[in-house]
């Protein structure tokens, strides 16, 4: 009788176990993690409103890709979540803000725009073993600041003077039969950034001009006779907006009209420059246009053009008034898509050596197509290449597509 | 017993050194890094604005403060990136070489007035800043350069790791905001630092008793570079970069600013609180998120600060006033005031 | 030689620098203090007529005298409430340099960090042959004329202007002789700060408006000063004239140097001639 109780217990015994073990399985539907990533930008003073422009977009951008699953990584689920925190545009601002992002916010990858704070951060960041991703101006070229070796975990997803270079091949795309693209930029810019992009402009034999005003200024009229002495019919605004939305306007009292003008850089809504130069004078404005769903020349991923333009419509909606900026889904989002897709081939979100290694020389897809890493001559490292320079014009006071020159690899 | 001893003078500074125990015992309560950082950047522009307040001593505005915290981080930089020269020989050579620029400056400019002085400083800044710009085979031009922290020290089998963690360069800086306190204090206190306060009362009578005011204003301000070189050369290889742009014209004007809040009566403790106060509420205020009301709460704050001061004090005085009034209950004793 | 659209240029901006520079030399010889907000006053004067325009359909000129007379009343409360509050030269001066915080903060709140443009107040262009000039801009020259005759006649023919030039030179003496000293400061400082404001009233439409406009407008009219005269209201008008002139034309030649040589200028002549032009000599 005892043997029948005993068998008869641990039957009962398993049964239950099992029977727990069955109720429970479903109930496991884990919570997606959340990884935090950081995004420092120029938030307030006189460059506040490009960095304000993008907090809005993104953050819906990464609304809709946590509510379409976030993405897996073995067999985790994860959502991400961005901190935005204000970097001042200073260097001392920058690497206060990747320092509150690194250890206090914990966040494990920090995401940027702006590039005046690239050394400042790229120092943080390394020293915390945390990745780096960004859009870099002067400090990034060759024979700059990066060195590989010091900075194993930054990467460049489009260095602001290969823009530079994308751009004016896209104007001089669009108009073949320029006499000469006068390139204005601020002291702020001087460097070996523009030794760079003169080298690659003369090999494709473009025809510019520099000119370099102090940071600042806003009389314009002595460096547009300069330009009209050197022949220039484009001027392509490399500096700040105000430069060229002022050029924009002078050239055209001074009875200038039948030059072009542009700046680097989104458009923030085309009224903003209407209003500061006139309505006649504006007409043709050019700038960065990063509106995948018009893009020609660079194949895109519809869902990632369809998740785009759902972004736009949500922010319309938000802010009550059409929202016309494009510039965001060349930074933002695809910096995320390039984290999200190396941490996926490197099966592991806690690594930044193994992610940093599926990144180098890595081909990703994303929000402005497909790209290869490259860079290792300019570089000593493949982990740069450039954007689509894809410009518009202002028409009326719309912003329509202009041209495209299409992404080339580095050596 | 009580009535032996002088408790009323003694008391505060007990206090007073409890208070300072207290900020050197602050890595044992918090790691935080981002507090740490703060505190070691506002203890380095407390030391350019005890520069600023010794010139002020002698009855002058030095608003190039922030020149020589360029110079001195500059210097650091370029020997220790370009030359590959060890960091302590490079960061003595930083601050001797901010004291001479200072020596050469102040002889040529100090002959001039007040507000010339001023000007002229305040320009310097701005001419140190695009030197840094333009000379470019040294300095890199606007792209900087990117320096490293110290070595770390072996102290037997102990190591002090500057890299790892900011708790080391909090005590270099404790180090040397105690170290330049002191000096000036001593200086402050000395028959050379007595004089100096005269020469900013009344120029003319102190020149008729004999004392040679160029020679105290020279010296006074090739002090104050020198330290302040120090300081700039830490605080560039804490910030790891230094570019054109970091220090700058607002950044004298700020500094001014801090010693004037802090209270200039003091030489040490008034431009320590100064600095101190002003930096924290300005990086706690970048954490707010409507970006229009960092300026605002930060130029009303020192506005409510200087009116509701009384003449001619700062913070740091109402720390004696604090005692007297509230704790002794002294009566105020009210000197008939000279109008300026 | 430069081409003449460059003269006419370093005229505009002179215009602007004169009129900015006068203010800062009424506020200073009367308060005795520099107000480093200057610049301020002429960024809010510019918003004012931002909105007058646009949200008011106010025409031009009208928004003008608006802005001045309103930001006469803020310098006048300005002094009242912050000036006067605070006691000493140097605290003034602190103070005046954190409304610049202040001031800026609060049209960040109000109006936004963007620029916005006023391009729609008198477009056009008049051409004189080899150049031409804006509507905009020869608006500027006839205002800051219209400006300066105004201020020869009240302080040369009017009880106002002779108290104002009685206390500048000799307060103690002007009170003597009934000038209520205290209520003419007050006067002063409005006319200064309403000045400034008209200044940037009738820049708003050349340039953009945006809150911090006025830093460098004030940096400019203080090294007019510098190179005019610190306590001389001709020295101000020489000095914005000078700098403007020299500011188009060294650009034209120099670029990006001119930042440089203006700066290196303004030290040569404080080291070889510390008055500047006009000015008395300090102790």
């Amino acid at each position: 009788m005892k043997r029948v109780y005993s068998i008869a217990t641990i039957l009962v015994i398993m049964g239950i176990v099992f029977g727990i073990t069955l109720a429970l399985k479903p109930a496991q539907a884990a919570e997606p993690i959340i990884i935090k990533v950081g995004t420092p930008s120029p938030l307030s003073g006189p460059a506040g409103p490009w960095g304000q422009i993008g907090i809005l977009p993104s953050q819906t951008w990464l609304d809709l890709f946590n509510k379409e699953g976030g993405f897996n990584v073995g067999n985790k689920t994860y959502n991400l979540q961005s901190i935005n925190v204000d970097d001042m545009n200073t260097p001392e601002g920058g690497a206060a803000a990747a320092k509150k992002l690194i250890y206090e916010e914990k966040v494990k990858f920090i995401v940027s725009h702006w590039s005046w704070n690239f050394p400042s951060v790229s120092a943080v960041a390394n020293q915390a073993k945390i990745i780096y991703l960004c859009r870099t101006g002067n400090e990034a070229v060759p024979g700059g600041v990066y060195d590989p070796k010091k900075q194993p975990y930054t990467v460049f997803a489009n260095p602001s003077h290969e823009q530079f270079i994308s751009d004016i091949f896209a104007i001089a795309e669009a108009f073949p039969n320029y006499k000469r693209i006068g390139i204005n930029d601020s002291t702020l810019g001087k460097g070996i950034g523009w030794d760079y992009v003169d080298r690659e402009l003369d090999k494709a034999k473009i025809r510019y001009h520099h000119e370099w005003y102090p940071p600042g200024t806003q009389d314009f009229a002595p460096y547009i006779t300069r330009y009209n002495e050197a022949g220039c019919d484009i001027i392509y605004g490399a500096g700040d907006v105000m430069a060229a939305m002022l050029i924009t306007k002078q050239r055209w009292e001074m009875g200038f009209k039948s030059w072009k003008t542009g700046t680097s850089g989104g458009i923030l809504d085309p009224m903003m420059y209407i209003g500061v130069s006139g309505m006649e004078a504006s007409q043709g404005f050019m700038g960065q246009y990063f509106a995948n769903w018009d893009f020609k020349k660079t194949k895109v991923d519809p869902k990632k053009i369809k998740r785009c333009q759902e972004v736009m419509d949500v922010v319309s909606k938000k802010q009550g008034k059409p929202f016309t900026y494009t510039a965001w889904i060349g930074w933002f989002p695809h910096h995320i898509e390039i984290l999200v897709q190396a941490m996926q081939r490197a099966g592991t979100v806690d690594d930044p050596d193994a992610i940093m290694k599926a990144i180098r020389g890595g081909t990703f897809d994303t929000t402005i197509g497909k790209f290869t890493f490259s860079g290792a001559k300019t570089y000593g490292s493949p982990i740069v290449f450039g954007t689509p320079g894809c410009m518009s014009q202002i028409k009326g006071d719309k912003e329509v597509y202009l041209s495209e020159h299409p992404l080339t690899n580095l050596p | 017993m009580m009535l032996f001893i002088d408790y009323k003078n003694i008391i505060p500074k007990v206090v007073t050194g409890l208070l300072i125990l207290v900020i050197v015992l602050v890595p044992m309560i918090t790691t935080n890094v981002a507090t740490l950082s703060m505190l070691i950047l506002s203890g380095l522009l407390a030391i350019a604005v005890m520069g600023f307040t010794l010139v002020l001593r002698t009855g002058q505005f030095s608003l190039g403060q922030s020149a020589f915290l360029a110079i001195g981080g500059y210097t650091s930089a370029i020997l220790t990136v370009k030359l590959s020269l060890p960091f302590w020989p490079s960061f003595l050579v930083a601050g001797i070489l901010s004291g001479i620029v200072a020596l050469l400056v102040g002889m040529v400019v100090l002959r001039v007035g007040n507000i010339y002085f001023s000007i002229i400083t305040l320009a310097l800044s701005e001419i140190v800043r695009i030197i840094a710009q333009q000379w470019e085979p040294v300095t890199r031009g606007t792209r900087g350069l990117i320096t490293s922290p110290p070595p770390p020290i072996f102290l037997g089998r102990f190591e002090i790791n500057f890299a790892a963690s900011p708790v080391p360069y909090f005590y270099l800086t404790v180090c040397l905001v105690a170290a330049t306190g002191l000096i000036f204090w001593k200086l402050g206190e000395s028959r050379m630092g007595r004089s100096f306060a005269g020469i900013a009362l009344n120029p003319v009578l102190a020149e008729h008793q004999g004392i040679h005011l160029m020679k105290y204003r020279v010296i006074a301000f090739t002090v104050a570079g020198v330290f302040t070189g120090l300081a700039g050369s830490l605080y560039t290889h804490f910030l790891s970069v230094i570019t054109p742009y970091v220090f700058g014209l607002w950044q004298s004007i700020q500094i001014m600013i801090m010693s004037i809040v802090g209270g200039i009566s003091s030489l040490a403790g008034g431009p320590i609180l100064g600095a101190v106060l002003l930096y924290s509420l300005g990086d706690y205020l970048t954490r707010l998120e409507t970006y229009g009301i960092q300026p605002l709460i930060f130029g009303a704050a020192v506005m409510l600060v200087l009116i509701f001061l009384p003449k001619g004090t700062g913070l740091v005085d109402l720390w004696d006033r604090f005692w007297r009034k509230v704790v002794w209950r002294e009566k105020e004793f009210e000197f008939d005031e000279v109008e300026e | 030689m430069p081409p003449a659209g460059i003269w006419i240029d370093g005229l505009i901006q002179s215009c602007i620098y004169m009129t900015m520079a006068f203010g800062m030399v009424l506020v200073f010889s009367i308060l005795g203090i520099l107000n480093w907000a200057h610049g301020q006053f002429y960024m809010f004067g510019a918003i004012v007529v931002y909105y007058a325009i646009t949200a008011g359909g106010i025409p031009f000129p009208l928004s003008i005298l608006i802005s001045g007379l309103l930001m006469a009343g803020l310098g006048i409360s300005v002094r009242k409430l912050v000036i006067d509050r605070v006691k000493g030269d140097l605290y003034v001066g602190v103070a005046t340099i954190s409304l610049i915080f202040f001031f800026e903060g609060v049209a960040s709140m109000l109006f936004g960090m963007q620029d916005r443009g006023l391009s729609t107040v008198l477009p056009g262009v008049i051409n004189l042959g080899s150049f031409s000039i804006s509507y905009q801009k020869a608006a500027v020259l006839f205002f800051t004329l219209v400006v300066m005759v105004a201020m020869y006649i009240v302080l040369n023919f009017t009880k106002v202007g002779l108290a104002i030039r009685a206390t500048a030179q000799q307060p103690d003496a002007a009170s003597l002789y009934g000038v209520s000293v205290g209520r003419l400061s007050l006067i002063v400082m409005g006319i200064g700060c309403g000045l400034a404001a008209m200044a940037g009233s009738i820049m708003a439409p050349v340039y953009a408006v945006n809150p911090f406009m006025g830093r460098i407008p004030m940096i400019m009219s203080l090294l007019a000063i510098v190179i005019g005269g610190i306590g001389s209201l001709t020295g101000a008008i020489a000095g914005g004239l000078i700098l403007g002139f020299l500011n188009s034309v060294i650009a034209y030649y120099l670029s990006y140097l001119s930042e440089v040589v203006l700066f290196l200028l303004v030290i040569f002549i404080l080291l070889i001639r510390p008055q500047g032009l006009f000015g008395a000599s300090l102790k």
